[in-house]
C-alpha cells in the first residue's frame, strides 16, 4: 500500500463537511428545543385542587394568631389548583433568637442524617465590645423564581414546580452534585448515606453520648414523607446518594400543615404563604420597604424575603 | 547517539531483557493492585471514604476526568489533522492509530472516575436515555459517546485501503475533539453563580491544555514504541508534537496570567478563590505542581535536543495540567456566599476545605492503569490486525519499535 494521500478529495471533502453541518445542526436543535417552555411535568389542573378541612370550624376573626391566620390562608390557596398558587416565605430577621429550633425542627420532620440540611441558622457577631450585636440569619432552600440549580440537572431530576417550589426527584437524581455547585445559597446538601448510629462507635461519653440501642436505629430507618411518598433509607435507597434540600414541606401543605420550621419558630419570625394572594400576609410583608432577598445581584430571583 | 531500543518481538513492548518493559509492568501492577484496592474501598464504604463534602461536592476523580477528556481530544486532533494533512510522522495508518488509541485510553478511564463519583451509578445511563441538553453535563456525554464511535470506527477503517470514509470521520471526529475539551470549560462557565468558574477564558483554557496534553502524551508514547521503521517521519513527528506542547502550554500560561492579573488588579467576589490558589492553603498545587514542575520544567525539558528529556517533559506536562485542573476546580468550591454558613451547622462534609484521600488516589491509580492496559491492548489488537507494515507497526516495528532514547540530532 502506497503512503496515503496528503490531501482530501472532493467527495470526502463534502463528506466531512454533512458530518459535521449535521451534528452542528442537531445539536442545535437539541439544545434550542430544550430551552424551549415545556409542559409542566407535574398535575394541574382541578386534580390538584384540595378542599381540607382544617380550621373549618373556627371562624375568623379579627387580629388573629398569625399562625391561624397563615393556616387559614393556606387551605385558601390549596383550594385553587397548583399552578394558581405561588409559595414563598418571610423571614423577620430582627425576631429571630437564634434557637435553631427550626433547623432541628426540620431535621426531624425529614429524618435528615448527619451532613444534610436543610434550614441551618447563620449566626454572624459584628461590632465591638460594647457595641456587639448578633445577627441570625435562618436559610432555607430560597425557591428561586430564576432557579440556577435546575438547568445544570442532565436528566431533569429537578425542576420548577408550578407553585414555585424547587423540587427534586430522588428516583431520577443520578447523584452528580452538579447542583450542588450551581447554587449560591448552598441550600443543597448530598446525603453521603452515612447514619448517626453507625458514626457512634467510639463516640464520647457524658452529654455527647450518641444515641444506642435499637431505638435510635429504627429512628435512623423511619421513612421521610417528603413530596408525599415514603422514603426509607435502607440498602443505600433514594435519598441517599442525592441532592437534598428544602422543599417547603410540600407533604405537609397537602394535609393544610405549615411548614415544620414555622410552626416551630419559636420567635414568629418565619411566615410562609401564597404569594399569589394579594390579601395574604406574605404578600402584605414582602412590599414592605425593609423586605431584602439574598444575593439578589445574582439574578435567581429568590422566593424567601428577609425583613432587615 | 546513545539508543535504548526495545524490541517488540514478543507480546509486550519490548525484548525481556529491556529494563524499561520490566519497569511499565511493575509500574502498572503496582497502580492496578493499589487501584483495585481503592475501587473496593470505594463500593465497600460508598462516599463515606472520599473526602469531599455537600460544600465541595466534586474532587480529585473529577479533575482527573477533566484531565483524560484533554489528553483525548488533544492527541485525536493533532493525529487527525496531521492524517489529513499527509505529515510525515502521522500520516502512516499506524501512526493515526496510536492517536486514537491513545485518545480512547484516556476517555474511558475518565468515565470510570466520574461513575465512582456518582451518588447513584446505576442510573449513569440516564444521562443517556432522558437528557436534558440545557445541562453541559448531558451534552457532553452525548459528545463523548458519539466521540467514541467515531473514534472507533476510524480505528477500524485504517485496516481498509482507501476507505472514502476515514477522512471525513477523522475531520467530524477532529470537530468533536476541539467541541469537548472547550465544552468542558464550559461546564464550570455555566455555573453562572459562581465567579472563579464564570469566565470565558476557561474554554480557551482547556482547549489549549487539551492540544498541549494531547501533543504531551503522543510524544511519550511515540517515543515509547519507538520509529517504526519510519526514522524521518518518527523525528519529524516528535519536533511537531514537541512545537505543538511548548506552544500550547505557552498559551495557556498566557490566558491563565490575563484571567488572573484582571482579578489581582480590581479585586472582586472571585478574590478569596484566587487568594486561596496563589497565596492561600493551595499555593503549592498552583507554583509547584502546576507552574514549576508542570510547566516551566517542562518548557526547559522541551528546549533541549534530547528525546529523553522530552519523554520526561511529557509526564511532567501531564501532572502538570492534573495539577492545574485541580486549581480550577477546588478554588471554585471553597468560597462560599455566605459568610458563617459552614459554622451554622457543623459536619465533616459540611466545610468549605478539601483533601482527596486515599481512596480517593487509589481510584486514581485505577483509572491510570486502566488507561494503560487499553491502550497496550489497542496498541497490541492494531498490530495484530494489521497485514502489512503500512497498515500497522508490521515488521518494521518487530525489529526497532521500542523506547529510544538519545539525542534527536
Amino acid at each position: 500500500m502506497s503512503e496515503p494521500k496528503g490531501k482530501m478529495e472532493r467527495r470526502e471533502f463534502l463528506l466531512a463537511g454533512g458530518l459535521v453541518g449535521a451534528g452542528t445542526a442537531v445539536a442545535g436543535v437539541v439544545i434550542v428545543k430544550d430551552r424551549m417552555p415545556s409542559a409542566p411535568q407535574d398535575p394541574t389542573g382541578e386534580k390538584t385542587v384540595r378542599n381540607l378541612n382544617v380550621l373549618k370550624n373556627l371562624k375568623p376573626q379579627e387580629h388573629e394568631d398569625e399562625h391561624v391566620r397563615m393556616q387559614r390562608e393556606l387551605v385558601k390557596a390549596m383550594a385553587k389548583p397548583v399552578e394558581k398558587r405561588h409559595w414563598a416565605m418571610v423571614i423577620d430577621t430582627r425576631k429571630c433568637v437564634g434557637c435553631h429550633a427550626c433547623t432541628i425542627g426540620c431535621v426531624a420532620e425529614n429524618k435528615l442524617p448527619p451532613g444534610v440540611v436543610y434550614r441551618p441558622v447563620v449566626i454572624t457577631e459584628t461590632g465591638d465590645y460594647p457595641n456587639v450585636q448578633m445577627r441570625f440569619l435562618p436559610r432555607p432552600c430560597m425557591q428561586c423564581d430564576n432557579p440556577s440549580c435546575v438547568p445544570v440537572c442532565p436528566v431533569k431530576a429537578t425542576w420548577k414546580r408550578p407553585d414555585g417550589v424547587v423540587a427534586i426527584d430522588y428516583d431520577k437524581c443520578i447523584g452528580c452534585r452538579y447542583c450542588l455547585n450551581a447554587c449560591p445559597y448552598g441550600a443543597r446538601t448530598s446525603d453521603f448515606g452515612r447514619h448517626y448510629t453507625g458514626e457512634a462507635a467510639g463516640a464520647p461519653s457524658g452529654k455527647d453520648r450518641p444515641m444506642e440501642g435499637i431505638a435510635a436505629a429504627q429512628w435512623e430507618h423511619e421513612p421521610s414523607n417528603e413530596y408525599g411518598k415514603s422514603w426509607s433509607r435502607k440498602d443505600h435507597s433514594s435519598p441517599v446518594g442525592n441532592a437534598r434540600k428544602c422543599h417547603f414541606c410540600l407533604h405537609r401543605l397537602e394535609v393544610g400543615q405549615l411548614p415544620m420550621c414555622v410552626t416551630t419558630c419559636i420567635g414568629r419570625a418565619t411566615y410562609f404563604g401564597d404569594s399569589n394572594d394579594a390579601d395574604s400576609l406574605v404578600s402584605s410583608l414582602i412590599v414592605k420597604n425593609n423586605s431584602q432577598t439574598l444575593l439578589a445581584h445574582l439574578g435567581n430571583k429568590p422566593q424567601c424575603y428577609y425583613l432587615v | 547517539m546513545a539508543k535504548t531500543t526495545l524490541s517488540t518481538r514478543d507480546s509486550g513492548y519490548g525484548a525481556s531483557a529491556s529494563p524499561w518493559k520490566a519497569v511499565l509492568w511493575v509500574i502498572w501492577l503496582i497502580l492496578m493492585v493499589g487501584g483495585t484496592i481503592g475501587v473496593f474501598q470505594r463500593f465497600s464504604s460508598g462516599h463515606l471514604a472520599a473526602g469531599y463534602g455537600s460544600y465541595v461536592p466534586w474532587g480529585l476523580w473529577i479533575g482527573l476526568y477533566f484531565l483524560g477528556v484533554g489528553i483525548s481530544g488533544g492527541s485525536f486532533i493533532i493525529g487527525a489533522v496531521g492524517y489529513i494533512f499527509g505529515i510525515p510522522g502521522f500520516s502512516r495508518p499506524s501512526e493515526l492509530r496510536t492517536a486514537i488509541v491513545l485518545s480512547l485510553a484516556a476517555l474511558i478511564p475518565a468515565f470510570i472516575g466520574v461513575a465512582l463519583d456518582l451518588g447513584h451509578m446505576e442510573r449513569l445511563i440516564k444521562v443517556l436515555t432522558s437528557p436534558v441538553f440545557t445541562s453541559m453535563m448531558a451534552f457532553n456525554a452525548w459528545m463523548y459517546n458519539i466521540f467514541i464511535v467515531v473514534a472507533a470506527v476510524s480505528w477500524l477503517l485504517t485496516f481498509k485501503d482507501n476507505s472514502t470514509w476515514l477522512k471525513p470521520l477523522l475531520v467530524f471526529g477532529a470537530f468533536l475533539s476541539i467541541l469537548f475539551p472547550s465544552q468542558s470549560g464550559v461546564f464550570f462557565e455555566a455555573v453562572r453563580t459562581n465567579e472563579f468558574w464564570h469566565s470565558p477564558l476557561l474554554s480557551v483554557l482547556f482547549l489549549a491544555s487539551a492540544i498541549a496534553l494531547g501533543a504531551a502524551g503522543l510524544l511519550f508514547v511515540r517515543i515509547l514504541l519507538g520509529e517504526s521503521g519510519n526514522r524521518e517521519g518518527y523525528s519529524n513527528a516528535i519536533r511537531w508534537l514537541r512545537t505543538i506542547a511548548v506552544a500550547a502550554i505557552i498559551v495557556y500560561l498566557a490566558f491563565e496570567f490575563a484571567e488572573f492579573s484582571i482579578v489581582l488588579w480590581n479585586p472582586g467576589q472571585h478574590s478569596p478563590s484566587i487568594d486561596f490558589l496563589l497565596f492561600g492553603g493551595y499555593w503549592q498545587v498552583f507554583w509547584i505542581l502546576h507552574l514549576l514542575l508542570g510547566a516551566l520544567i517542562p518548557l526547559a525539558l522541551f528546549a533541549s535536543n534530547h528525546k529523553g528529556l522530552w519523554a520526561i517533559a511529557a509526564l511532567l506536562t501531564g501532572l502538570g495540567f492534573a495539577a492545574a485542573r485541580m486549581c480550577i476546580l477546588v478554588p471554585g468550591q471553597i468560597a462560599g456566599h455566605i459568610p458563617g454558613l459552614q459554622q451554622a451547622f457543623q459536619d465533616v462534609r459540611l466545610t468549605y476545605s478539601y483533601h482527596p484521600t486515599s481512596m480517593e488516589y487509589l481510584v486514581g491509580f485505577f483509572m491510570l492503569a486502566v488507561g494503560m492496559a487499553i491502550f497496550y491492548v489497542g496498541i497490541r489488537l492494531g498490530k495484530t490486525f494489521a497485514s502489512s507494515p503500512e497498515h500497522g507497526y508490521g515488521s518494521s516495528i518487530e525489529q526497532d519499535g521500542g523506547l529510544q532514547s538519545g539525542t534527536a540530532a
